[in-house]
This record gives C-alpha cells, structure tokens and sequence, in this order.
C-alpha cells in the first residue's frame, strides 16, 4: 500500500506531501489477581498521508491529513489524496520550510521478541513479594514490536523500529476489613524487572499509610516536596512553555537567552531533549515529521536556550534545527535529599491526577497519600487537594542532585515547591 | 437523511461469515466487529489552521473474540483480504496459540468464565443526520470557523487568539457471530471554542462547545457559544483565588455532568466490580444521595455522541437509572462481566477502537432535573459560590473520592451574585457526602459530548455527562 500511495501522490502534482507508516504487532495480557481475564494479539498498519499546498503566489502554505485504510482500493486511494489535495488549498497558513534529509540518522531497530518481553513482565509479577495484607489487585500488560517509516517528498525515507512496553497494575492493602487500592502505570521499552519489583513494592507501602492515615489536617500555604512521578508535570509544564508553539501563540513569555524567572531563590533549572535514555518507550531518531533528534538543551541554569517543536511553529519563530522532542532529561538540583526533606513540609505521594495546566501555569491535585513532616514527626494524610501557580513556585524551587527515570523521563528524584496552597480534608 | 451504512462493511461480510465459520471449528464461540469509520476535522486559529479526516474514532479495522476452555481471547487487524478467510483464520490461530504457550509456560490460570450466548438477533439501523463528514463543503466550513474566530477576537480586546474547533465522525460496525447480524451508522459531531487572554502576563483560557448526534449542521450552533466565552474569558482574568473551605455550592449543568460521571459513573462500571475495585458493588439497595439525585446512564438517555443502538459487543443501548431518588440500584456492564457477575449486560461494553479491548464503559450519565429555579437556588445560599466550566476530573470507585477542576465560581453571599469570580477552583471530597447534600435541582437540563473519557489513565472514548444546577455542599480549594 506504501508504494500504491506514494506513487499516485507523486503523480498528483501536488507541492509536497508526506507519508507515515506505522506497523504494530502487538501482544497483550489482562490479569485478574494473577489469573488471565483474556489474552489478545495485534497486527495493524497505520498509514497516514499529509499533503501540502503552495498558493501560486507564495504567500499561503496549507496543509490536510488523513489516514488510508491499507484494505483501500485504488480508487479510495485515488480518491483521498484527491480530497487532501483540494482541502489543503483551503488552509492558509504562513509558508514554512518543510524537513528535509538530516543525513545522521541512525540505523534500524531490530525486531523485538513479543514472547520473551510478555514472559519477563508475567514472571516478574508472579514473582512480587505478596503477604496477606498486601497483594496485586490486576494487571494488564501490552508490549508491540513498532516499525515505523517516514517518506517525504523532500527526499526523507526512514525506517526504525523498536520494542514499546506498558504495564498498568492496581495494588490493594487491607486492613481490619477496610481497603486500600494503589494505581500506577508504567512504560517502557522492555520489561526492567527490578525497577518494577521495587516501586510495586513500594506502592503497596503507601497502601499501607494510607490505611493508617488521618485527613489532611493543613490549610494555607506550605512547601510541598513531590517524591514520585508526579513530579514529571511539574518539568512538562517548562517543556511545554519552550514550545515554539506556545512561543508564537505568545502563551509562553519566555524568550532565548533570558532568566525565566527575575528572581532566583532556589536551584536553576536545566532541561535537556534527549535522543536515547535507558530503556526508554520513545527512543526515537527522527520526530513525527522527519526532524533528526539531537541532544539538545532547552533551558541552561534557568535560562532559555532553545525552543523546540514542530516544523510549522519552529519556522514561525525562525528555527532550522528544532524537532518535536520525546525523551527529557532534568537537572540543576543543588541539595542533597536529607536537606530537601528538612524542615516543616508535606510530602505528596499519592494524587487522584496531578495537574499542571501549561497555558495557565495552575496547578490541581486531589491528595490520596500524603506525610506531614515537622521535625522528626512524619504524620500520612489523605483527603484534600493542592491549588497554586507554577509561574509563583518558579524562583523558589529546589531540586535534588538526586535523579530517577520515570518512562521518558529522568528527573530530580525529589523537587520541593514553596507556598503551595493545601486545602486540608478535617472536619 | 439516513446516514447510509458503510459499503466497505457489507462487501466483506460474507468473507467475515465464513472467518467466523472457520475458526468455530477450533473456537466454542466466535464474534466479530467490524468498523469503517470516517471523519472530519476542522480547526481555525488567527494563527494556524488545519484540516484533517481523522478524528479519534476514525478506523477500519476487525477485532475477533474467540471463547476456548473457559478462556476468552481477542486478535485484531486491518488488513483483511475478503479473499482468503483461511489465511486469517490460520494466522489468528498461530498468534493466539503462540501466547498459550507462553502462558502454559509460566504456569498461568485463566480465570475461568463461561460461554457468551449467542441469539438470533438481526439488526440494520441507519440514524438520522443531516450533512455527512464525508459529504461537507469543506471549504464552507472552514470559512465559517475562520469568521467566527474572527468574531471571537473582537469580543475580548485580551484575547490572544479565539481558536474554533469542528469535528464529525460517521460510525459504521457490524457485530456478526455465527446467529448474529447487527449494522449500525450514526453520525456525532462537536464543536468547540476556545478563547486564549491575557491581560498583564495573566493567560486564562475560556472553552465552551456543542455536540449532538448529528452530522456537520451542528457546525452552524458553535457561533451561539462565542459572546458567552468572552465574557468568561473576562471574568476569568478579573478573578481572585478562592478562601479554600467548605461551601453551599451551585453546580451549572456542565458541572453536574462532571460529578455524575466521576461520581457514579466510573464508580458502577461493573467490570471493577469484577476485580473488587469498586465500592459501588457492596452499596447496591442502600442511600448513596440525597431524594433529589437520581441518574441515569446510558446510550438511550441522551441524543448526543455515544448514541449507538448496540455496543462494540453485541449488546443492544440501553438505559439505566443507576441511582433513584437516592439509592444506588445498579451499575453499567459489558458482556464478560455481566457472565461473571450473574446479571445482564447493558450496553456498555465499548472500545478505544477496534484494537483496544472493550471494558465496561460510560455513554450519557445525567443527573435527572427538579423543580426549583435557578433564582431560587441562589436566592437560598448565605455563603457560597455558583460553580461554572470545568477543566478536568478524576474518580476513585474504590474510596468514593472526587476531584473536579472547575473553571470558575460566582460568589452568593446572603442570596444574592456579588459579582466577585474566583478562579480556578478544585473541588473534592466524599462522593456521598456530596451527593447526599443535594438540596435543590433545577427544571433546565444539558448534556455535554464535547469530551473524552479515560479507564485509568488510558482507553479514550466519547462520552456525554450532564444534568440540571444543583444546589449541593462541597469542599472547594
């Protein structure tokens, strides 16, 4: 189907299009407790075709989009890039310069072993130390083998392929009849059997506070220490304002080679997009639209160094080497973990949905788990939420040197906000 | 007009019949759905623009259910050749064999459950919509949106940008089994918009939508939408923070919807009953709400964007009153757990897509109205606030917690709007805390499909939610 689409798209004479292939063989697994509720098997093709239009003046570049049915007949092929070429005459947009070959790309991926990645995963929970308070609830596990192909007009044809995990898992604590339910979800590339042993584990220790916690006896405003992969909004919501998109639209105020805060008091953040982490699920050479992905640093000692994003905004703003980043790496903390966790603070380890709105900079977060900690008093809570905004909590920030990998992501593995709004759950 | 059914789908149904007889030579039962979906997708910004067939249910694609030893199984593809059944049927076989040995050899037991009933059923319905996605003047669409995002921006001199969003999706699926024939085409659209302010480095967003089981006529409603979002967007850039604490609270219908659906909607999915992850299942008969709350739910209780006549199962739409007059009476439920649990299906079991596993899922949950006038529930709050928009929510059927993110909240001090607005607000708590604190329930009622509802953190699908203003009492931050 492929080759049927790129060549009427080359006949059609339209400006310039662009064709993504995405092959998915996938294996999948649902547990309830650690029976099998079902098992399920995928094979699927994802073809998706842009077309782009130039106005014959030069002022206008327009684009349409669809996917094609890889059962589609000629005459639906035929047919849909007739569509998109129509469409895309539609839409004025701003010309920009569409990616061409990077010439750096790296190799293709080899097939991942379906059988052996779903064995590691059941295994590894078989093997997850359960007593008779503490145990796993369910688990779903899906793991595909993606190959993944980009053709261009513009002479790009790549291909890679990878290894792409998730485990989901529910956890319970009980005790003296009332129970506790832990959620987490994870992604990877294959299964690291460790790391998901240890936060299981975990999990159903915050089970266990969280049986034994009072409501959140706090209201006002106090420092809150984030020690989980809640923390991962809190560095999206930087990411998201280097977008170039959120650049142009002017929702972010942040500009290249400025502080983004006037006044400092805490650490300085630096953020990096990364081509490869450990084991990460979007270890990707090339971005959705064919841009190479470099190691490239976004913000440097809390100043902006470079925004990033799709070609459209990208050219907006004048940048030629921007991408749509997959993996990010933080640092910049300068406090050791027993100097974050000094003092009076509430840690959080457990939201219903931790939320940072990226446009508004607000943030919301119902608290399921929390620890008041005051001096050698550590005190679980539950109830009640936390409201603010990041744009406030910016110059007052401290990070851990510290780091931990969550899915895509590493960052410092404690980040400590100050003056957050705790609305408390007592009576 | 009919939204007429997909030809694509009738042309491969005998060669899907005869897929399906094959593998019920190895299989004690075997399903098929079968979708073709098409869409339109239209979204006009002062700075970018675009057009696209795809929307999130857009899909043509076949996802088998095969029954074995207690055990049920699923394989999806898309690339059937209605020339050769047999290769599929060889192909399904050696995937799902190949996982048996896997599971075989790590010692895993299936969670034994008995065979789905297979009826004679057939059924051949084609709703009623205007203009198909398929069949829309384009470019009068997007000269409709781009005027109104120019309307928008002159409503708000803080406006940054007023994007317009328009989307329709013609669902076509065919569930067949070897004594069952179902086809369905529906036609939902959506429209939406989206105003960014700022006003001295305060960015606030304003959002408000339409959505109706309908074709691209729905478009011609979006512009009914824009004055109301400019003055939000305007009462969002004057507001203050909220005194976090506890309040008499007005819900609009909007919000309702959104605690009907994080409430007890999620809360009596059945399939979490299955697993004990739901504490609606030990509830069932008793008072979880005040006399004033009842809702319903359900593919039949609302003419918006999940009306479909059977779900991605088989199982005819129904409508369920889920809680009445106060007391949790039953939860929504797909096939399997329906089987396990002993009681019937009702038409919930729905898919991400054809690839996606279906689960016990949500349609249209709405709160029921009362009687009493929106000036009358002002008229009764001392201290509190007339909640509006909201921005997201979250369940937690395990523990009856609830996290709604609201836009923004009106203050009522001694019955009456003081003009003050606060923003953005969260509000949490006990589920029947907060429902049994319903106190007053207007006459006027909405549904809202511009939304997308998760499982966890995963499997989007559409939904709608809505309900009358309630007068309830809740925790906000």
């Amino acid at each position: 189907m492929l080759e049927k689409i790129t060549g009427i798209l080359k006949a059609s004479g339209v400006y310039a299009w662009e064709v993504s292939d995405v092959k998915k063989q996938g294996w999948e697994f649902y547990f309830i407790r650690h029976a099998l509720d079902q098992h399920r098997a995928k094979n699927v093709e994802h073809i998706n075709v842009k077309v782009y239009q130039l106005t014959d003046d030069g002022q206008s570049l327009g684009f349409a989009s669809a996917e094609l049915a890889p059962t589609a007949t000629d005459a639906e092929a035929e047919k849909l890039v007739n569509d998109l070429a129509y469409r895309a005459t539609l839409v004025k947009n701003r010309p920009y310069a569409l990616n061409v070959p990077a010439g750096e790309m790296p190799g293709t991926g080899a097939p991942s072993d379906l059988a052996a990645i779903s064995g590691d995963f059941i295994r590894t929970m078989a093997e997850l130390r359960e007593t008779e308070s503490e145990d796993v609830n369910s688990y779903e596990i899906f793991v595909s083998d993606v190959t993944r192909r980009l053709v261009t007009s513009t002479g790009i044809d790549e291909t890679e392929r990878y290894p792409s995990s998730m485990i989901e898992v529910v956890v319970n604590a009980r005790r003296d009849g009332h129970e506790i339910e832990v959620y987490r979800s994870y992604k990877s590339g294959t299964c690291d059997a460790q790391a998901l042993k240890r936060d299981l584990e975990r999990a159903m220790q915050y089970g266990r506070d969280r049986l034994r916690a009072v409501p959140t006896p706090l209201t006002g405003q106090f420092d809150v220490l984030f020690s989980g992969s809640d923390a991962c909004q809190i560095y999206r919501f930087f990411v998201a304002r280097m977008d170039a998109q959120m650049v142009f639209r002017k929702i972010s105020p942040w500009a290249i080679g400025e502080a983004i805060c006037e006044d400092f008091q805490g650490d300085r953040v630096t953020i990096a997009a990364l081509r490869e982490l450990d084991n990460s699920p979007a270890n990707h050479g090339f971005d959705p639209e064919g841009a190479l992905i470099r190691d490239t640093v976004l913000l440097e000692d809390g100043v902006a160094k470079h925004f990033l994003g799709s070609r459209m905004f990208a050219g907006y703003l004048g940048l030629t080497d921007a991408f749509l980043p997959s993996n990010i790496a933080v640092s910049g903390g300068t406090h050791s973990e027993e100097e974050l966790r000094a003092g009076q603070y509430l840690e959080v380890v457990e939201f219903s949905d931790f939320h940072i709105a990226p446009m508004t900079g607000d943030i919301f977060g119902e608290i399921r788990l929390g620890f008041w900690h005051d001096g050698d008093k550590c005190i679980p809570v539950s109830g009640g939420s936390l409201s603010g905004s990041m744009d406030d909590c910016i110059g007052s920030m401290r990070m851990s040197r510290s780091q931990t990998q969550y899915d895509s992501m590493r960052i410092p593995s404690l980040t400590r906000l100050k003056g957050v709004t705790v609305t408390g759950a007592e009576k | 007009m009919k939204a007429a059914f997909s030809p694509y789908l009738l042309e491969v149904r005998p060669a899907l019949r005869e897929l399906i007889r094959l593998l019920r030579r190895d299989y004690d039962y075997v399903s098929v759905l079968a979708s073709d979906t098409a869409g339109l997708s239209v979204c006009i910004s002062q700075r970018a623009k675009s057009v696209s067939g795809q929307t999130i249910a857009v899909e043509r694609g076949v996802v088998v259910r095969v029954y074995k030893n207690g055990q049920y199984a699923e394989y999806a593809f898309n690339d059937f050749d209605p020339r050769d059944p047999a290769a599929k049927a060889r192909e399904l076989r050696g995937a799902l064999e190949a996982q048996l040995a896997l599971l075989k050899a790590a010692g895993v037991k299936p969670y034994e459950t008995p065979v789905l009933p297979d009826e004679p059923q057939t059924l051949f319905v084609e709703k009623e919509a205007g203009t198909l996605p398929e069949d829309a003047d384009v470019q009068a669409v997007v000269e409709k949106l781009g005027a109104l995002s120019d309307r928008g921006m002159s409503l708000n001199e803080n406006a940054l940008d007023c994007m317009i969003n328009a989307e329709s999706t013609h669902v076509c699926k065919m569930f067949l089994t070897e004594k069952r024939d179902l086809c369905q085409s529906y036609v939902y659209s959506v429209g939406a918009v989206l105003m960014i302010l700022n006003r001295e480095g305060n960015t606030q967003v304003a959002y408000d939508s339409v959505s109706g089981l309908c074709g691209t006529e729905l478009f011609d409603r979006i512009g009914d939408k824009l004055e109301a979002v400019a003055a939000l967007g305007a009462d969002l850039l004057g507001a203050g923070r909220i005194e976090p604490g506890e309040y008499e609270i007005i819900t609009s219908p909007e919000v309702s919807g959104l605690i009907a659906h994080e409430a007890f909607g999620h809360g009596v999915e059945m399939d979490m009953f299955v697993k004990n992850r739901a504490l609606g299942a030990d509830y069932l008969g008793q008072r979880v709400g005040s006399e004033l709350c009842t809702m319903h739910e359900g593919a039949l209780c609302a003419e918006d964007v999940s009306a479909y006549a059977f779900d991605d199962e088989g199982t005819l739409a129904g409508d369920v009153t889920e809680i009445d007059r106060g007391i949790l009476k039953t939860g929504v439920c797909d096939a399997l757990s329906a089987l396990r649990l002993g009681v019937r299906p009702t038409g919930n079991g729905k898919r991400e897509n054809f690839e996606h596993k279906a689960y016990a899922r949500m349609t249209h949950t709405m709160f029921d109205s009362g009687e009493d006038s929106l000036e009358d529930m002002i008229a009764s709050v001392r201290d509190g606030f007339l909640l509006e928009g909201i921005e997201s929510g979250m369940e937690d059927p395990k523990h009856w917690g609830i996290q709604c993110i609201v836009k923004l909240g009106r203050e009522i001090k001694d019955g009456k709007l003081t003009g003050r607005t606060v923003a953005p607000i969260i509000m949490t708590g006990y589920v029947p805390e907060l429902l049994g604190s319903i106190s007053m329930a207007s006459p006027h009622r909405e549904s809202f499909g511009s939304g997308y509802c998760g499982k966890g953190h995963k499997e989007l699908v559409k939904v709608a939610d809505g309900g009358p203003y309630l007068k309830m009492k809740a925790r906000l931050g």
